[in-house]
């Protein structure tokens, strides 16, 4: 299981949780293993069954944009939801 | 005729840039719905552009002559943020090649850059949230802002930048009694902390939990720009980019100036100028508009644009391609010529971001984007007494004797 973490904005979509266990195997299976399982959180942060451009993922501390799809995702992975702000 | 002082902000709510939901001007920084960026909407038919234009003609010297256009009252700090010069620059438009050149000089506001601009609009809703602490992820710049701004009001301030920042810019916020956090790693390392980190304190953090005010303080350069041109909008403007939220809000004020009739003018063509070690949203003009890639290792003297993951980013490309403009990037030996081309021709001394537009107005005027007869504004954002040109060579120190001084500097004063 891998522990996704849910900014505070998010979280009444997974019952006020900050976070929440999630079961996908690799980075490439993580929209479709949200669907399934909190289909309130996917409708808000996917689009056409991808993280929408506003949310940034984050896999124990590094952007996700920068891992390969078939980076895996063990027990011991945090994986972090954020607003994809940035910059002053 | 009996005339009226406006005095209101014309703010409707906030509204969600990507599902376009209207919301109340409440707590929430981001949609709630789907976590897109929130920004203030007005109702900008509501007001006579005559009534308008006179109130703010009428206003304070400062950033705050626009508050009907803004989404916070003024606090009463008189820290006089803002209405910087428009410097006319016809000795480096002759040099760039460029007609009607100007530089609009926001290295003047308190803190030597312009995120005094946007720190004054979110230490205001701070003020009316009443929250006792400013925070801030920066790059340099914006924790000067930040501190300085919250010990004017009283309040603590914490601010995170990069290890690598330049000592000047932490030694001023660490004087103006701010924590100075320095963080291992890029910017957007320093981003990811200071989002969760947002998320736990309640703390104002400026570019988070007050971002959309904050970012409402960038348009009020564009707003001095058109006014001090006669209310008319520039043919052209350079804007420095890291985020890019300078850039969009530049377009929201073209836009804000165009719906309240303030400012005329045909067109507005709003340009990228980022250094090639971190181009990522110049890189998708030049690219055919593509969306933008973000960038692992910003690599560049001009440490106030290395923001490799830009929020703005695609907002950028989307308002430039809008605009009809363009962009450049130029790399770090262009940008110290153009610092001290800057300094030697017009008297301003910036820091490498303000040789980032120098460079890049020079590759835009050399592409043929500028036009005989069109005006053309420099955004100059930061100030090289903090954070300036490094190594530039000087001349032999010499013994107090006339004959040394001929025999030393002989070549440059026969």
């Amino acid at each position: 299981m891998t522990v996704l973490r849910l900014p505070s904005p998010l979280r009444s979509a997974v019952g006020g949780r900050t976070t929440v266990e999630i079961e996908a195997s690799d980075l490439a299976s993580l929209p479709a293993a949200v669907a399934a399982r909190y289909p309130d959180l996917a409708a808000r942060v996917l689009r056409d069954g991808a993280f929408g451009r506003f949310v940034t993922v984050f896999v124990d501390g590094e952007d996700a944009r920068f891992l390969a799809a078939d980076t895996p995702l063990g027990s011991a992975r945090v994986v972090e939801l954020l607003p994809a702000m940035s910059g002053g | 005729m009996a005339t009226t002082t406006i005095t209101r902000s014309a703010l409707r709510g906030l509204r969600c840039r990507a599902c376009g939901a209207l919301g109340p001007a409440d707590e929430r920084y981001v949609c709630g719905e789907c976590l897109g960026p929130i920004e203030p909407e007005y109702d900008l038919a509501s007001f006579e552009p005559g009534a308008l234009r006179r109130d703010i003609e009428r206003g304070p010297r400062s950033l705050w002559r626009y508050a009907p256009l803004l989404p916070v009252r003024e606090p009463g700090l008189r820290h006089a943020v803002g209405w910087t010069p428009l410097l006319p620059a016809p000795r480096l438009g002759a040099a760039l090649r460029v007609e009607r050149l100007y530089l609009k000089d926001d290295t003047r506001n308190p803190t030597l850059s312009f995120k005094d601009r946007p720190v004054a609009i979110a230490l205001a809703r701070a003020l009316a949230l009443g929250l006792d602490t400013l925070a801030c992820a920066s790059t340099g710049n914006l924790a000067g802002a930040v501190a300085s701004a919250a010990a004017r009001a009283g309040l603590r301030a914490f601010v995170f930048v990069p290890e690598a920042t330049e000592a000047g810019k932490t030694a001023s916020a660490a004087a103006y009694g701010a924590t100075v956090v320095r963080v291992r790693g890029t910017y957007d390392q320093v981003n990811r902390l200071c989002g969760r980190l947002a998320d736990e304190r309640g703390w104002g953090f400026v570019n988070f939990t007050l971002r959309p005010y904050y970012a409402e303080g960038s348009k009020t350069l564009l707003f001095e720009c058109a006014e001090q041109l006669g209310w008319e909008l520039p043919h052209h403007v350079v804007v420095p980019v890291g985020s890019g939220a300078l850039l969009t809000r530049t377009a929201t004020a073209v836009a804000q100036l165009r719906a309240t009739r303030l400012a005329g003018g045909e067109h507005c063509h709003i340009h990228a100028a980022q250094p090639a070690g971190c181009a990522p949203v110049s890189d998708a003009v030049l690219d055919g508009w593509r969306s933008v890639a973000p960038v692992r290792a910003p690599a560049t003297l001009a440490r106030s644009l290395a923001i490799g993951a830009p929020a703005d980013g695609d907002g950028s490309v989307a308002a430039i391609r809008e605009s009809r403009g363009s962009a450049a990037s130029v790399d770090d030996d262009a940008i110290r010529d153009a610092v001290r081309l800057l300094a030697a021709t017009e008297g301003v001394l910036v820091e490498p971001a303000g040789g980032v537009v120098i460079a890049a107005a020079r590759e835009l005027a050399s592409r043929g984007v500028f036009h005989t007869g069109e005006t053309v504004v420099l955004y100059l954002t930061g100030n090289g007494y903090k954070g300036g040109p490094e190594e530039i060579p000087l001349r032999p120190v010499i013994d107090a004797d006339a004959d040394a001084f001929a025999e030393a500097y002989g070549e440059v004063a026969p």
